[in-house]
């Protein structure tokens, strides 16, 4: 009876999170004509595959495309190095002030966005780096509080041999790190490229902020910028958007365990 | 055997360095594994503090040299009519949408914990929302909402219901924004509600259950005290969030019609990004910041009465 009530509730919860996304798909895939009829067509008739073509033809969809996984995959690679070096020097090394970094870590965590919009703009202004892709890219070289606890939390856990058995033979840190902390982490950094990844992909207001010439446009404000131009054609941005969401879904796809993961180490960070 | 692992260690430790020495090495390497993030506190935390909090009380607009105005911005500020109207919007929003959020999450998160078949999958339609970004969400949001379009208002007519105009209804685009933004961000919170609930242990259960306690008893003096900590840990983070929520009315409405959804980031954006007024920005980021810290603080005392750790 319990468990009758449940699929109830979760599958007519599941239509509701889903039925949205068929709608706006049959939107993309309208002809202009039948996109703005009213009382609204719910299976497009013909399908009009060439909205997607038409988007690649009249826009510059695929340097956003670009643009957007050369961020990510660099914020990526950023944000697991780093996290995973300070998190391994607040674990495994000696360090003095290691308390006082960790309290300052859980600080920053709470540190609200609102307040870093301004001075990080005039920050990145100084530094010559507005309309490039580099605000988007190097604070994730410089770790983040999520990741250095995540990746504290996983190196605590591994048993002090490895590291005794590796320091006879004359390894140094690095080595230590490198050779033997870092694979037997693989699933944490697993969960922080995921997470990361999603965040970089996601990313509005940096990118609206940063960026001002449309081939440094990335996906979102990218796709945003072409309800200018396909003016009333909203068919044609529910096509990008549609193709804006497929390589986050594929990562999602192939690695969906990671994101459940990154939810609740996420959800730790309180 | 045994000698002679004795030998080679005597050797080894005989030429190793001093042990002050080595830790005067092991601390170096400590510093340059954790040099990224001292990086970090001083340009993206200390930096974002500390000037927000000087250019606060300047006037500048990014061709002349800021301007030392003391706290003229936030008298200005708390004069400005515009502010407080989206103060109040803010506030609308956070009320439609932390409480329903909650209570769906949690009862969606229930309903998966009673190890459902296909709730990998159920939970992977939830997670769709939570992974897309709010520029692919209005698409997917008109599709829903847009009054001739949409399907909403087709639902609205099978029941012989008036159209609505939702967004574009000044009365309505609060609750519509927060519906969707219920819609993106259930499932998040509904993983970490089923991490919470996998928690309790299970003999809890079944003892209440052969003292012959009732399912909703069950509920109420088992399932709800246990998932507590969670429970605070969501509305903390929602909260939070919320006061600082930009991206979907930015995305999505632009503030309007008339103002009726215009949002205190989205009015800081406004001043800082598009009037340049750096100065006045950073007095809204600074009265967002106390008001996010206070309402941290709030909730952290609260939780000492209603919060039980097992």
């Amino acid at each position: 009876m319990r468990k009758t009530v449940s699929y109830v509730l979760v599958l007519a919860g599941a239509v509701v999170m889903l039925l949205p996304f068929a709608a706006a798909l049959g939107n993309s895939l309208k002809s202009f004509a039948q996109y703005i009829q009213v009382p609204p067509v719910w299976i497009p008739d013909p399908v009009q595959w060439d909205n997607y073509a038409e988007v690649w033809r009249r826009t510059p969809f695929g340097l956003y495309l670009v643009n957007s996984l050369v961020i990510a995959v660099l914020a990526v690679a950023g944000n697991v190095l780093t996290s995973a070096m300070v998190g391994h020097a607040l674990a495994r090394m000696r360090l003095p002030g290691k308390q006082t970094l960790l309290t300052m870590a859980l600080g920053t965590m709470m540190l609200p966005t609102v307040i870093t919009i301004v001075p990080n703009f005039l920050l990145f202004r100084s530094l010559g780096w507005l309309d490039s892709l580099l605000p988007l890219i190097v604070p994730y070289w410089l770790a983040t509080p999520i990741g250095i606890f995540l990746m504290r939390q996983t190196f605590l856990g591994i048993p002090q041999d490895f590291e005794e058995a590796a320091g006879l033979d004359g390894a140094n840190p690095w080595q230590v790190f490198w050779r033997i902390h870092l694979p037997l982490a693989k699933p944490a950094l697993a969960t922080l490229a995921v997470f990361t990844f999603t965040t970089s992909w996601k990313a509005v207001l940096e990118p609206t902020i940063y960026l001002t010439s449309p081939e440094n446009y990335t996906l979102p404000v990218g796709v945003l910028s072409l309800k200018g131009q396909f003016v009333g054609n909203d068919q044609l941005v529910t096509a990008a958007a549609m193709m804006s969401l497929l390589p986050m879904l594929v990562v999602f796809v192939l690695a969906q365990r990671y994101f459940v993961r990154g939810t609740m180490s996420a959800g730790l960070k309180g | 055997m045994t000698v002679l692992t004795e030998e080679t260690g005597k050797v080894a430790a005989e030429q190793r360095p001093p042990a002050r020495k080595r830790h005067a090495g092991e601390r170096i390497w400590a510093f340059a594994f954790a040099s990224p993030y001292i990086l970090h506190l001083v340009a993206l935390a200390a930096w974002p503090l500390l000037a927000s909090l000087f250019f606060s009380m300047t006037d500048y607009d990014l061709l002349s040299s800021p301007k030392f105005v003391g706290f003229d911005n936030f008298t200005r500020l708390f004069g400005d009519p515009v502010f407080w109207r989206t103060l109040g919007n803010t506030a609308y929003f956070a009320v439609l949408f932390v409480p329903t959020q909650t209570a769906l999450a949690l009862a969606l998160a229930i309903a998966l914990n009673q190890r459902l078949r296909g709730m990998a999958l159920f939970r992977a339609a939830y997670f769709v929302p939570v992974v897309s970004s709010w520029v692919v969400v209005a698409y997917v949001a008109d599709a829903v909402f847009n009054p001739q379009t949409g399907i909403a208002n087709q639902v609205l007519g099978l029941f012989g219901l008036p159209a609505e105009n939702w967004l574009q209804d000044p009365a309505l685009v609060i609750p519509t924004l927060a519906a969707v933004a219920v819609w993106k961000g259930v499932g998040y919170m509904t993983v970490l509600f089923l991490a919470g609930l996998q928690a309790i242990p299970e003999d809890r259960y079944e003892a209440a259950k052969i003292d012959g306690a009732s399912a909703w008893n069950r509920f109420r003096y088992i399932t709800l005290p246990g998932i507590s900590g969670t429970t605070f840990l969501v509305l903390v983070l929602t909260s939070i969030e919320t006061l600082q929520s930009f991206e979907q009315v930015f995305v999505m409405t632009d503030g309007g019609p008339h103002g009726a959804s215009e949002l205190t980031v989205l009015y800081l954006y406004r001043q800082g990004f598009q009037f340049f007024q750096m100065g006045y920005a950073s007095a809204i980021a600074w009265v967002l910041f106390v008001m996010v810290l206070a309402l941290t603080l709030v909730q952290f005392r609260l939780q000492r009465r209603w919060v039980h750790y097992a």
